[in-house]
């Protein structure tokens, strides 16, 4: 009888270990979370004119997991410290149900991060940056002036884009005065071009010659893997979880 | 056909050999510095002809911007801002059109070194449809192929010139709704997460499955009531009264 009961012993023992690692990671999820939903990157316009903003549901999903791993870790370590079969049931189910969530959340960020394309932005920003009428356009204008302010970029892939392409830009401004946006210029203090002749030439130093999906991709896939590989990371260690806690609680005695 | 800078004097040649002394240089596209708005789908930059018509102090130098099919017809005695070379009317029906007047002046020679010297053709917008302008240095109004080469005039006849560029093309620009935006398929890293969060779920389903349905079945260190039913024997007293009997069972 003695090694039965050091066998339920460990067991007990490695449950409760695991249940506070869940905890631990439920908070950290939901603070990194937290963290991706409030961040000013300022590209969630972009993404919401693309229709692909499902990076942040599974964001806001994550949130409410990792609330819900915490408090199930708790009930988890006081079902098997008293070794209570409905407390472990009621566990066991309510794990499965957030499991699945949390499932839910990593697939949808792994896929929707694979959807972010250079095209995607390449067409959303030809086809509405400059465009006058419908008020959505304004919003996509407006950001894309500030990402080529702030990251002293220009267009998706480089100044090229409004060369290879027609656009709505380029129908109200002609090539000849406007090869590119004046938004590509390398801009002064007062946010005028340092030498308007130097950017229509393209000239190195007066324009800005890189593109601007680098600062796009940069952190949409930040977001992305932080919320699929740290949730997947999570459910592993759930699994290994679940599946001790069900070998013990089919182990309870009646 | 006369060298460049040979010093032999135009004015030397033969009255009726009104022809002008050709050059050799040929007018090209910017090579250094790099630029990236070397050809746009209405401008193009080219070098400026410094240290070439060191001999034509007083002369006016112009461009002549042709349709590539009508260089080798060009006249050189057409004037400058006549109908014939008016920009506004290119390229139907003028073929060719002069443009960028200036002096030796403006081209001065040695060029110094560090200095960006071009002339983009195609950056005045203002004078694009004002007939009242016809050497306006307008945007080129398609393509091309376009070549290009510079004139000397001294008053109204020709003195100098240079070669005729290659042909010069223009970017054509194409239509947005060419671009492809249909996914490039599915990374390594999201079909793995799916297979293995699919696995892992299916996993623990049957689990939950298992331990509902076999509810209370043995396991490490637990014992149950259900797992060997107790055989209950009922023993028979054997009281006095037995004896009667001994006769049966044999």
């Amino acid at each position: 009888m003695a090694k039965s009961e050091d066998c339920v012993h460990i067991l007990q023992g490695l449950l409760v270990f695991g249940n506070v690692v869940i905890g631990m990671c439920g908070i950290a999820l939901t603070a990194e979370c937290i963290y991706f939903v409030s961040n000013p990157h300022g590209v969630y316009p972009l993404l919401k004119a693309t229709e692909n903003n499902d990076i942040y549901a599974a964001a806001w999903i994550g949130i409410f997991v990792g609330l819900a791993l915490f408090a199930l870790s708790i009930l988890g370590i006081i079902g098997v410290i008293k070794a209570s079969r409905t407390l472990l049931l009621v566990y066991i189910i309510l794990m499965l149900i957030t499991f699945a969530f949390e499932m839910a959340s990593c697939i949808t960020a792994a896929t929707h991060r694979d959807s972010v394309t250079p095209q995607l932005f390449l067409k959303q920003m030809l086809e509405r940056y400059q465009k006058s009428e419908p008020a959505n356009d304004i919003e996509v204008t407006k950001t894309w002036d500030e990402l080529m302010l702030q990251n002293h970029c220009c267009g998706v892939l480089g100044p090229s884009d409004w060369q290879e392409y027609t656009s709505a830009f380029r129908l109200t401004h002609s090539d000849a005065d406007y090869p590119w946006p004046r938004k590509c210029c390398v801009l002064d203090a007062q946010g005028l071009p340092v030498n308007l002749d130097g950017c229509k030439l393209g000239v190195p130093g007066y324009y800005n010659s890189n593109g601007c999906y680098d600062a796009i991709s940069g952190p949409v896939n930040t977001h992305a893997w932080g919320v699929a590989w740290f949730g997947f990371a999570i459910l592993c260690w759930t699994f290994c979880v679940l599946l001790g806690t069900m070998f013990y609680w089919s182990g309870i005695e009646y | 056909v006369r060298g460049c800078s040979a010093g032999s004097a135009p004015s030397a040649a033969p009255l009726w050999l009104l022809s002008a002394a050709e050059l050799g240089y040929t007018p090209a596209l910017t090579k250094t510095p790099f630029l990236e708005g070397l050809t746009t789908a209405s401008t193009f930059v080219l070098d400026q002809p410094r240290c070439v018509f060191d001999d034509y102090g007083n002369a006016d130098i112009w461009l002549v911007v042709a349709l590539d099919k009508a260089a080798t017809t060009f006249n050189n005695t057409a004037g400058p801002g006549t109908p014939e070379t008016a920009f506004q009317d290119f390229p139907d029906p003028v073929p060719a059109y002069m443009t960028l007047n200036a002096t030796l002046a403006n081209y001065p020679c040695p060029k110094p070194a560090g200095d960006i010297s071009v002339l983009r053709v195609g950056s005045e917008t203002s004078c694009a449809q004002d007939p009242a302008r016809p050497t306006c240095n307008g945007p080129l109004p398609g393509p091309g192929p376009y070549r290009v080469k510079f004139l000397a005039l001294r008053g109204s006849e020709p003195v100098a010139e240079t070669a005729w560029s290659e042909p010069i093309m223009l970017r054509t620009a194409k239509s947005p709704s060419s671009i492809s935006t249909t996914g490039s398929g599915h990374s390594a890293g999201m079909i793995a997460i799916t297979t293995i969060l699919s696995i892992l779920f299916a996993i623990l389903l049957a689990g939950l499955v298992a331990m509902l349905v076999f509810w209370g079945s043995d396991s490490c260190g637990g014992s149950s009531t259900f797992s060997k039913p107790e055989s209950v024997t009922v023993r028979r007293y054997n009281t006095h009264h037995v004896y009667d009997q001994p006769a049966a069972r044999l």
